[in-house]
């Protein structure tokens, strides 16, 4: 999938020409594309802010809870990373989707204190902190993650 | 924190260790002496030990009362309590309880129940009234969460969308957790105009819905509804010497400037976020805006890519540096004034004594790259005060943090 990510920037340099051949849809799930779901953010309640960059586009939603989603789509129309900050912890089912349950039965197993989660599989990482009324953290697909695109970038 | 002292001791292995334990009282920056201090009626015992999962680390206990509102005798004592300044409200793992504590009733008319959400997983169970007495504080009619009770048993799928539920003493780490950071409510005046998913819910033996709840009705810092030392705490505990301690006793003092026991001195005072409880910490040339300080967590939470990670299975999140480092960061009111820079060291984990539960040296990665967590290691050694939002003492209004 890389490559083909690769192969695609390669054509469409610009952002302006990725954008237009993207549809424009409201919002999507981890692994999922984004034309496929477009429930996060009715799911959510949540306004969205959409933001192209050269080889991934952002939605940005905002809760009505306070808390900002994003979700990062990459130039294959699937969703390899989402990141969340505010008071309340978002609905981690709907924005994980197939991987919420792999999630689940990792962050059992390891965790350290009632403020902080890491976990660190060949597919899928979630890194997650923070504590009552200030909450952050994000998931991506280590595998899916568009060439140039800096980890420092999905937050 | 079960899986950390378990890995903890996976990691420790068969070394022996020649770390002392420490039981001096130390000084803290301003010359005020840490540790217990002489029982009085505002303060109680507070204890770093395994707890009742019988394998935790860097985690404070306490111990309270409950009863039956308007009775003296129906009440329960409950020790196991993990004393968290990350969080706001009394929770108490229902498998322990005894009483049958009145469920409250939500807007609607059908029982209030709270999903609590951590990042590691969600607490589920229904908010009761209790008279809470903790030493000589008490208050009545407080709503607490009975967390994992039989009588709603079916977590919505909207708080299970947290994580992993965590109903259990075994999967919570205590018997309860008291709330008392520098906020007053676990939700706050979102929850009364809207209706927060993974929050408060109405519920009938068979259904829950999300529901709005008047701050009133919230699960409230339980030391803001005391009848008096109501404004904050005082949390103080002893030096504990690098290599840990096998336990570690101190003294929660209730009320700031209340009392001849918690008089404010020359402490810095750090306004925090009101919003979020958060301040700042510059480390490492990063201003890191998602600080805290924070008795609930077991070790400093940082990111700084020079110091070595763990090698062992499950510890790769910790830092094994071949010697102890020390280090300092700066930390600054929400707002960016006032500042103070203090120092802390970073032990090598691999080589901690695996029968102790105190290690001021502990320390991992942060998951949040925006975040420096000063977690009980911080405490040791040291007197730190949470002023109560609103709450008014001789140096400041909260919220805030000093030490």
């Amino acid at each position: 999938m890389s490559s083909l990510i690769r192969l695609k920037n390669l054509v469409l340099s610009s952002s302006i020409a990725f954008a237009a051949l993207l549809p424009c849809v409201a919002s999507a799930t981890l692994g999922e594309p984004e034309s496929s779901v477009q429930a996060d953010s009715r799911q959510l309640q949540g306004s969205i802010k959409e933001a192209d960059h050269d080889s991934y586009r952002v939605h940005e939603i905002q809760l009505p809870s306070g808390t900002l989603v994003r979700e990062f789509v990459g130039l294959d129309g699937r969703v390899f990373a989402v990141a969340w900050k505010g008071p309340f912890i978002p609905n981690l089912r709907q924005m994980l989707g197939s991987y919420f349950d792999a999630y689940v039965a990792a962050a059992k197993a390891t965790h350290a204190d009632h403020r902080h989660l890491q976990i660190q599989q060949s597919d899928l990482v979630v890194q997650a902190g923070g504590h009552m009324r200030s909450f952050s953290g994000r998931a991506y697909l280590p595998q899916a993650i568009p060439a140039g695109v800096s980890l420092g970038d999905l937050h | 924190m079960p899986a950390l002292a378990r890995v903890l001791r996976y990691g420790c292995g068969l070394l022996i260790s020649l770390c002392a334990i420490s039981c001096g009282g130390g000084n803290s920056l301003t010359g005020a002496s840490t540790g217990p201090v002489t029982p009085a009626s505002n303060v109680v015992s507070v204890v770093v030990n395994a707890g009742p999962t019988t394998n935790s680390v860097n985690t404070l206990f306490t111990t309270v009362t409950v009863c039956l509102p308007g009775s003296t005798t129906n009440c329960q004592t409950i020790d196991g309590i993990e004393v968290d300044t990350g969080s706001y409200g009394l929770r108490l793992m229902a498998s322990v309880l005894t009483l049958s504590l009145p469920v409250s009733t939500a807007s609607n008319g059908n029982s209030l129940v709270e999903c609590t959400a951590f990042v590691d997983g969600f607490s589920w169970g229904p908010v009761a009234l209790v008279d809470l007495k903790v030493s000589g504080e008490s208050a009545s009619s407080v709503p607490v969460q009975l967390i994992g009770d039989s009588r709603f048993p079916n977590v919505p799928s909207d708080c299970s969308s947290v994580g992993p539920e965590e109903d259990t003493v075994a999967e919570f780490g205590a018997n309860g957790i008291i709330g008392i950071g520098p906020i007053a409510q676990d939700c706050g005046s979102t929850c009364v105009s809207t209706a927060v998913p993974a929050t408060y819910y109405s519920c009938t033996q068979t259904t829950c819905e999300n529901t709005t709840v008047p701050l009133a009705n919230q699960v409230p810092n339980p030391v803001s509804v005391f009848a008096k030392d109501n404004n904050g705490t005082i949390i103080t505990l002893p030096n504990v010497a690098a290599g840990g301690a096998a336990t570690v006793t101190g003294s929660l003092i209730f009320g700031i400037d209340t009392e001849s026991n918690n008089v404010s001195g020359n402490e810095t005072v750090l306004p925090v976020d009101p919003a979020t409880a958060d301040l700042t910490t510059i480390f490492d040339g990063q201003k890191l805006s998602s600080s805290f300080i924070d008795s609930g967590s077991n070790g400093f939470y940082f990111n700084d890519s020079s110091i070595a990670s763990c090698t062992a299975t499950g510890l790769t999140d910790f830092y094994c540096p071949a010697s102890t480092e020390s280090l300092s960061a700066t930390l600054e009111g929400a707002s960016g004034t006032p500042s103070i820079t203090e120092s802390f060291s970073v032990g090598d984990m691999a080589s901690f004594e695996s029968t102790f539960t105190a290690f001021p040296d502990l320390a991992g990665t942060n998951p949040t790259p925006g975040s420096f967590d000063w977690g009980l290691p911080f405490f040791y050694g040291r007197r730190i005060a949470n002023a109560i939002e609103g709450y008014t003492t001789s140096v400041g209004t909260g919220p805030y943090v000093a030490f």
